[in-house]
């Protein structure tokens, strides 16, 4: 049964003529780990936002279509309710700390104290979210200190201290050092099973690693979804990603031996190239 | 406070750790003390205010904190007093003047200096003790405990949180445009003409960042609920809370008993 649903969402951001989605309808289950890929500029972070309800009330009022969670439409949510329901991570390590807390463990401690959570609930999901994202060494460094690594992984604790249904991650990699990456890539995997993770990307490792379903977002639609190897060899995902994304996939894949979850992957260097092809000559170049 | 909340004494801040009975006092105690020294050197005469400025130095010393208070008075002051003292002393007319050599100096002139010079330090030395005795982390959950709203405790934290990665996104902005060819150790003139290429992209970043901020605010359920859960507020008792009533009341009064006497 899902979890959240997309309905027939179309958007478009004021003063501007193209949609950015356009009647895009998906749903996500819970505990699903799902990954929307699209070039730079395919509305990724329009997606990441509009399901985590973080646009402003007029625009989710709006707008055609609903992002609904337990049949309730986002603008029907009060903020603490929301809050609680899903958590949304950015891009810019530094961005995604509140700025209002002197050390790593308030920074954790600020969501769930803005709940007016009791004192040992707060201090539970504290040592928790310092656990699982292994930041118990760094709980009483000024956040702003950290390193953009350790800065991510610090607003990952803090969004699971909420103890939300889903997490959205916006392009979480990007900012990181391929070190610090790989870290942090290695952090997702902890996440709790019943967490739901949609992580909205243009790198094909952090999804290989995390997702078990593949989104294809292009021009505002949804064109392909379904099981990576799949989506992958998607004619239009090849083209965009191009061969290097697709061969450093099959790269990853071979190193590795088998997709994260165990599932067997049909997807080869060969098949990438043969796929690469295919749209080279769709596409007519 | 407990161990995982005890934060690092940052390097933008004055806050300096320690375990006298000042740093041990609520932070609004303080607080309410430190208005009432600012109101006191509104109303007192220049001798007074310097006894206030002596008590303060003094009491700053006892409770191992007088080294940043008397730098962080000496770096502020020093060119104040030079600019009062030669703006009072030597620039504004004045009849009665005294010779020194080629200079003529006003002895009114100088004392109204030195006057404006105390009140200035008066309010600054009690400035400098309370925040080199009071975290803010502990003056932000004060507020919090009394049920001061989010927005407010906000308001003056996040300045001071917010000034490390500011100053560090300046000189990545100075470092850059230099790199582009700005010239920065030219004259006067052309400091001054590069300096919109630096500020506007340093504000066109910050209020990007504002953006960014207000979705962490609002993912975080910032000011979702009235009160907020504080853990570990600094200690409070009712003898520090009469304290702080009468001092601000003491505070109050004197600046009116001066308004009416005048």
């Amino acid at each position: 049964m899902a979890l959240i649903e997309v309905e027939d969402l179309s958007f478009r951001y004021p003063g501007t003529e193209q949609l950015v989605l356009d009647r895009i309808s998906v749903a996500f289950a819970e505990g699903e780990r799902v990954a929307v890929l699209a070039a730079n500029g395919g509305g990724k972070t329009t997606f990441a936002r509009w399901l985590a309800g973080l646009l402003p009330e007029g625009i989710l009022r709006a707008e055609r279509g609903h992002v609904r969670m337990h049949g309730r439409s986002w603008p029907d949510w009060t903020a603490a309710e929301r809050a609680a329901a899903v958590q949304y991570v950015g891009q810019v390590p530094s961005q995604q700390l509140s700025g209002a807390a002197f050390t790593v463990a308030e920074e954790i401690a600020f969501g769930p104290s803005n709940l007016a959570l009791p004192i040992p609930e707060v201090r539970a999901r504290v040592a928790e979210s310092l656990a699982i994202c292994n930041l118990e060494q760094l709980a009483k460094r000024d956040p702003f200190t950290l390193s953009g690594g350790e800065q991510q992984r610090l607003s990952i604790a803090a969004a699971l201290a909420m103890r939300p249904r889903i997490l959205v991650l916006d392009e979480p990699t990007s900012n990181l050092d391929p070190a610090s990456r790989d870290a942090f890539i290695e952090q997702l995997a902890a996440l709790p099973a019943a967490l739901t993770v949609v992580v909205c990307e243009v790198a094909l490792r952090p999804c290989l690693a995390l997702a078990q379903r593949f989104l294809f977002l292009h021009e505002g639609h949804i064109i392909a979804d379904g099981a990576p190897a799949d989506v992958l060899s998607h004619p239009a995902c090849v083209a965009i990603f191009g061969m290097t994304g697709v061969a450093r996939a099959a790269a990853d894949v071979r190193e590795r031996g088998c997709w994260p979850l165990g599932l067997e992957l049909p997807l080869t260097l060969e098949a990438g190239l043969r796929s690469f092809r295919t749209a080279e000559r769709a596409l007519g170049r | 406070m407990s161990a995982w909340t005890k934060p690092e004494a940052g390097p933008t801040l004055l806050f300096t750790p320690g375990s006298s009975w000042v740093h041990a006092a609520n932070p609004l105690t303080k607080l309410a003390v430190m208005l009432w020294a600012v109101s006191a050197a509104v109303i007192l005469p220049t001798a007074g205010t310097a006894f206030l400025i002596l008590g303060g130095v003094a009491l700053a010393f006892s409770i191992g904190v007088g080294r940043p208070v008397v730098e962080r008075l000496a770096l502020t002051l020093t060119p104040l007093a030079i600019a009062l003292f030669v703006v009072h002393g030597m620039l504004i007319g004045r009849p009665e003047l005294v010779l020194f050599g080629h200079i003529a100096v006003s002895p009114r002139g100088l004392a109204d200096a030195a006057g404006i010079l105390a009140r200035i330090a008066a309010v600054l030395t009690a400035s400098l003790l309370f925040v080199t005795t009071t975290h803010p982390a502990d003056m932000l959950k004060s507020l919090d405990a009394r049920g001061v709203s989010p927005g407010l405790s906000y308001l003056i934290a996040s300045p001071l949180l917010l000034l490390a990665p500011l100053t560090s996104r300046a000189k990545d902005i100075r470092d850059a445009q230099r790199a582009r060819g700005l010239d920065l150790t030219g004259s006067w003139k052309a400091r001054i003409t590069a300096l919109p290429a630096l500020f506007i992209p340093l504000i066109t970043l910050a209020l990007t960042d504002l953006d960014h901020r207000a979705l962490v605010l609002t993912s975080r359920a910032f000011r979702a609920r009235k009160q907020r859960t504080v853990i570990d507020p600094p200690l409070d008792s009712r003898r520090q809370m009469w304290l702080r009533r009468g001092v601000i009341t003491i505070a109050v009064l004197q600046l009116g008993l001066v308004r009416l006497w005048h």
